[in-house]
């Protein structure tokens, strides 16, 4: 028997995990189709819960007797008369629910439903290659589900948070190299389901420092699988390019992943029946702030800069290029701009993925925008960065209200 | 050639491809776990859809979407590169791209298409949420 015990969530008592209708196995009295109904009447009466009885004929299971039906007819006038001395058969059900005692769960359930109300109401009869060993009901067997179901729940949560505390670990050399060198900043990581498509790096050299916020197609497990493979690129493009030339580095990624991952154009190959083939890449702000002349160089792959001066009206974007790092349509080749900005004394820089833009939200059911994080960043452009985070968090909760998260957030921001 | 009806579900656009009387919608959410596994087909049927179209008049798109995540955007876009395609080829096609008038994302979005397929008459349209 593959039964083993398991302790659930939220209760000591431990659940028997069920995987085959043997596991559901209730021995229960038959009769044979010799038996006459006095028999039948006899074992009904001496055991009130019995729903069915099996008739069995050498063995093997042949019908089912249902309690209601063979009371009823019994209580109609003459009918004991006539029949308590009569063969079983004649109340019989001669088409029951015969399963396999190997037959999984799952088959059983589809079976049941198959059977339609009779199978509900009358359960099983339980067999083992065809020799009978006794009944099962359908509150058992939705018992059984409901356990497997919460188990296998239970195991992919675990694992998923186990995931999570991988990716973390991933990024706290950024978290704190962030806080030792930027005086004051913000970080928003918020994933959609536990783990993020949404990743960053943060790195401090000594005349300046690396910021990497990107965006993986894909969110939970499949997004974070991306980012573990962009972050190791970003980590090997980073031995072969200077530290200080984000085109560069955003170039070398991008060759990485093609090569690695064959993302070849197959799409635009003439064809429209395409081999469903992964063609995954990822959004990306590269950028790198020299301390020294205070320079930012950012290239973008679709994920904007934005930008307030201390004498600034608006907020300021560059825009990325259109080109997302990785994908089949991109080219081995494709070149990303680096722009070189100033950056006066009091410069706030922020970093955004598109889960916080596009997040519906509002009366009308629209994504959160572009303009409204401006108007925002720009009526708390006085307060610290961690302020600032807070602002911008609750006008995305206020926003949301009951619309579900649709994307990971994120967010990179610094005031030099 | 047969119409293509899908209906809307929650994490995909109802598409409503009349190709006899040429007039294509696409409206709705789009945030499919595989989106390729869901516009596969439909890009399909548009690219013979366009092979084989004798249509008199001009060929009308509809692109009514509140809310599209990263994969679809790439498929939204390889549908409208295919009536680029077609445009170049010297097939009338007017493509509607709709936005409500306070939506940036959307109105950006269609402004980079416009951008993006010069040979594709792409008409970004401000309409009020119903």
């Amino acid at each position: 028997m593959d039964q083993h015990l398991l302790a659930t969530n939220d209760e000591a008592a431990p659940v028997r995990i069920i995987h085959h209708t043997e596991g559901l196995l209730l021995p229960c009295d038959s009769v044979t189709p010799a038996s006459p109904n006095k028999d039948v009447f006899a074992i009904f009466e001496a055991q009130p819960d019995m729903i069915g009885l099996p008739v069995v004929e050498n063995g093997q299971p042949i019908g089912l007797i249902n309690r209601n039906i063979f009371m009823q007819s019994m209580a109609r006038p003459f009918h004991r008369e006539v029949y308590l001395n009569k063969s079983c058969i004649a109340f019989m059900d001669k088409q029951p629910l015969i399963v396999d005692k190997k037959t999984s769960i799952q088959d059983l359930s589809f079976k049941v439903l198959e059977g339609g109300q009779k199978a509900m109401n009358d359960g099983f009869i339980i067999a083992d290659d065809d020799r009978y060993l006794g009944v099962g009901t359908a509150q058992d067997m939705l018992r059984a589900i409901a356990n497997l179901q919460a188990d296998k729940n239970r195991l992919v949560m675990e694992s998923i948070d186990y995931a999570s505390v991988i990716q973390q670990s991933l990024s706290r050399p950024s978290r704190e190299a962030m806080r030792k060198t930027l005086a004051d900043h913000f970080l928003i990581w918020e994933p959609r389901d536990i783990v993020s498509g949404d990743f960053y790096h943060f790195q401090d050299y000594e005349d300046g420092f690396l910021v990497v916020l990107f965006d993986c197609t894909g969110h939970g497990v499949p997004g974070a699988f991306m980012t573990l493979i962009m972050s190791a690129f970003l980590q090997s493009a980073l031995n072969t390019v200077s530290h200080d030339d984000p085109s560069a580095i955003i170039g070398a990624v991008n060759r990485l992943v093609k090569t690695a991952m064959g993302n070849i154009d197959h799409q635009h190959a003439g064809s429209a029946d395409e081999e469903e083939g992964a063609d995954d890449g990822m959004d990306a702000a590269f950028c790198w702030v020299d301390r020294r002349n205070r320079t930012l160089t950012y290239a973008g792959a679709h994920l904007p800069l934005l930008l307030l001066g201390p004498d600034d009206q608006e907020v300021r974007i560059v825009e990325g290029d259109r080109q997302g790092v990785g994908y089949a349509a991109t080219p081995m080749d494709q070149v990303w701009q680096n722009h070189e900005v100033a950056l006066p004394e009091g410069t706030c820089v922020y970093f955004f993925t598109d889960g916080l833009v596009d997040q519906l939200g509002g009366a009308k059911r629209i994504a959160f925008g572009k303009r409204r994080t401006r108007e925002i960043i720009l009526r708390h452009r006085r307060q610290t960065m961690p302020e600032q985070r807070a602002a911008l968090l609750a006008a995305l909760k206020e926003y949301q209200g009951t619309e579900p998260r649709k994307d990971d957030v994120s967010a990179i921001a610094f005031r030099l | 050639m047969e119409n293509l009806y899908i209906p809307a579900t929650n994490e995909t656009p109802e598409i409503n491809f009349r190709f006899s009387e040429h007039q294509l919608h696409v409206s709705g959410e789009s945030y499919p776990e595989n989106a390729m596994a869901f516009y596969a087909p439909i890009r399909a049927s548009l690219h013979n859809y366009l092979d084989r179209t004798q249509a008199q008049g001009a060929v009308e798109a509809h692109f009514s979407l509140r809310y599209f995540n990263s994969s679809s955007t790439k498929l939204i876009r390889s549908l409208i590169a295919l009536m680029h395609d077609s445009a170049q080829a010297g097939k009338r096609i007017v493509t509607h791209w709709y936005h409500d008038p306070d939506d940036d994302m959307m109105s950006e979005f269609g402004n980079d298409l416009k951008d993006e397929f010069r040979m594709l008459d792409i008409r970004v349209v401000a309409l009020e949420t119903a």
